[in-house]
């Protein structure tokens, strides 16, 4: 357990403290920071790669529980996608994508990356550190190939991979396990070095890292399509593998609770000028629990609906849930309707600090921000927001399905990229960055044949 | 002796009891030569911090501060007996670790717990994780462990009404997202084969395949006709590509 006074700089770089701490500090032992110096050894050493965040990543420095400067890369990132996100919660990704748009950021999506495999490890045990190690470190490599920094999108790969970077450092024993499975994978550096990246970045602190940005376009493009959020009440929800897995790292800030609370999602809300309210059952975790929501369901929707979603429209009768997790999401979201049965029904809008931005600075509801996923009663957030116009929207939304729909249909194919080479803002595939043949490992099997 | 004198009060089921004793020792061991172990438990005030914050704590007999000072004791039955039911009531969500002054990870001690009762194939592992037979088939075989199909109303009558209208014209929705996320139906995102194949390797190597062989035999089977079907395409295309 190493302690780091303010002011020191790790030989590399990659370990840095302000002068003075940030804010004032209830945990004064950093206990993961000695990773960064160890990190640098070992690259000194030529065992591994240090994947490092430059200039043209275009980073921001954020502060980290225990005072630490954090880099967090807001440009050119390659997007370690989430399951959860991507099956469950589509506009949460898309969110994502459509700033990066508006921001004219550079990023790369491309169809070379496996989850983390962690929600499995969580919820059935079917898996261990080595394999672990094995999917975050081919992972990694993909994205460092391809010049591009990875930015994770789901709270528990980044939860995961944060525990794995340590595990790897920390262990020559599971560095020596690892590196015969990579080498076998090709995905070794030349020299036969393992690739780490500098930093674990979860989506969340890329939100955080360009808060003022996206209150920029709030100002410009929100309010000019007559969307105030001055009058939104809004609980946040921070995630657990967040913020209690590896707890030092992840940002904290003067601006938010005096830096005795997690930062990230807070802060957007409150750049963008909504009423963040506090409540008594902050620090509960949501009841996803991994197998539990699909398994042990009277558990997540009993915790669910008594420990935060009854506390929340009790307490602080707020608008919205923000969250910054697929499960907490998918939890507060999809087990409201059952509490009607015990007469508990607290319907409140749940959507993620990312789609709540989006839905700020204008972007559309259904195409976007894809809110027809949603089962919570997001519609009087809507009303609220000045986005009145939610029913014509919607109905633009169901024409552009049924009009896909239906070319299907009659076969019609051609018509069908001809309407999407207009329609898509990211053309599907036109980067990977492999040069080998194009090949699906799901969309031509009769099992997944989607 | 039924349970512990104080704190396990849970019985000790019969079949631990008619476990030969070196067997739940080999077993308890083998948590304990995990190499984080000895990191995820350093000692225990018994303050019970981890316990009264514990999401689990509430709704199940359930406290990891039972789990941390089971280990200090190193009481074999009890551990042993927590290894077939106990621990999956654990959410993972590791609220313990945080907030211990000793930074004990009760949850990381949890999954080992996990990883050790289905690499010895406990019978109560194979009841509990039945149910989890989907996500367990699609996350080995691509990677992905939700797609917008696994969310049948029927599977989730209690998530509402809403779960019924987002299955209607499921895949043309999809299709009409403007970004390339979510398109496919069965998948979170279209998995190129060569990454499906990185991915089995480190299956093999890793001695996952043999875990999920010993959980679920047809479960295994099913997986394996995938993987060998698409490691079989990857070589014609390798090939073909040569």
């Amino acid at each position: 357990m190493a302690k780091h006074g303010f002011g020191h700089n790790s030989p590399g770089g990659l370990l840095r403290y302000p002068e003075e701490p940030p804010f004032p500090l209830k945990e004064y032992s950093a206990h993961y920071d000695h990773i960064f110096e160890m990190m640098e050894e070992l690259e000194a050493k030529g065992e591994i790669l240090i994947h490092r965040i430059t200039e043209e990543h275009q980073p921001v420095e954020v502060f980290t529980r225990t005072g630490r400067i954090k880099t967090i890369p807001t440009n050119k990132l390659w997007h370690h996608k989430s399951c959860g996100q991507c099956g469950n919660i589509p506009g949460y990704p898309a969110s994502v994508f459509w700033f990066m748009n508006k921001f004219g950021l550079d990023y790369l999506n491309e169809p070379h990356q496996t989850s983390c495999t962690a929600w499995n490890y969580h919820g059935s045990g079917t898996s261990n550190p080595v394999a672990l190690a094995a999917v975050w470190l081919r992972n990694m490599h993909q994205a460092w190939k391809t010049g591009y920094y990875p930015l994770i999108h789901c709270g528990t790969s980044f939860g995961s991979y944060k525990e794995t970077r340590e595990q790897l450092i920390m262990n020559k024993e599971l560095r020596d396990a690892v590196k015969p499975i990579l080498k076998k994978l090709g995905r070794l550096t030349e020299d036969g070095r393992i690739v780490i990246p500098q930093e674990v970045v979860h989506y969340s602190e890329w939100v955080h890292a360009m808060r003022y940005k996206i209150a920029d376009l709030y100002q410009k493009e929100g309010k000019a399509k007559g969307i105030d959020v001055s009058n939104v009440r809004v609980a946040i929800h921070n995630a657990c593998h967040t913020y209690k897995m590896i707890a030092d790292d992840y940002p904290y800030d003067p601006e938010v609770y005096n830096g005795q609370r997690p930062a990230a999602s807070t802060a957007v809300v409150k750049a963008l000028g909504a009423q963040v309210v506090d409540y008594s059952t902050w620090y509960d975790c949501c009841g996803f629990g991994f197998r539990h929501i699909l398994t042990e369901r009277e558990f997540t929707r009993s915790f669910a609906i008594q420990r935060k979603l009854k506390v929340i429209a009790e307490e602080v009768k707020a608008d919205l849930i923000v969250t910054h997790d697929t499960g907490c999401t998918t939890t507060f979201e999809k087990n409201q309707w059952i509490g009607k049965a015990h007469g508990m029904y607290h319907p409140v809008a749940v959507m993620s600090d990312v789609m709540f931005a989006a839905l700020a600075c204008g972007a559309h509801p259904f195409k976007i921000v894809q809110l027809y996923w949603n089962c919570s009663n997001y519609e009087p957030l809507l009303e609220k927001m000045g986005i009145t116009n939610w029913r014509e929207l919607r109905k633009e939304w169901e024409d552009t399905v049924k009009y896909i729909a239906d070319l299907e249909k009659a076969g019609k194919y051609d018509e069908l990229m001809e309407f999407f080479k207009e329609y898509d803002l990211y053309e599907p595939y036109s980067r990977t960055s492999t040069g080998k043949p194009k090949a699906s490992a799901t969309a031509n099997m009769p099992l997944f044949k989607s | 002796m039924d349970g512990h004198i104080y704190g396990y009060n849970l019985p000790i089921s019969e079949k631990t009891k008619a476990v030969p004793w070196e067997e739940k020792v080999r077993i308890v061991e083998e948590v304990k030569s995990d190499f984080r172990y000895k990191e995820y438990i350093f000692g225990c005030l018994n303050c019970g911090v981890c316990t009264a914050s514990c999401p689990s704590n509430r709704f199940f007999d359930y406290s990891p501060r039972e789990i941390v000072q089971r280990f200090l004791e190193e009481d074999v039955e009890v551990l042993y007996d927590m290894m077939h039911e106990y621990i999956w009531a654990c959410s993972q969500c590791f609220t313990c670790w945080i907030r211990c002054p000793f930074v004990n990870n009760p949850g990381g001690l949890v999954a080992i717990m996990r990883e050790v009762a289905v690499r010895n194939a406990f019978e109560a592992t194979k009841d509990l994780l039945k149910p989890y037979g989907r996500v367990l088939l699609k996350v080995m075989t691509t990677g992905n462990q939700l797609s917008a199909d696994m969310l049948q109303p029927d599977f989730f009558p209690d998530w509402g009404p809403k779960m019924a209208d987002n299955m209607e014209n499921l895949r043309a929705k999809r299709l009409a997202i403007p970004f390339d996320v979510g398109k496919s139906v069965k998948t979170a995102w279209e998995v190129s084969l060569e990454t499906a194949v990185e991915m089995y390797t480190i299956w093999r190597e890793t001695g996952i395949f043999e875990m999920l062989e010993k959980l679920d035999p047809n479960l295994y089977n099913v997986i394996m006709d995938i993987v060998e079907e698409n490691e079989e395409r990857y070589e014609e295309l390798y090939e073909e590509e040569e």
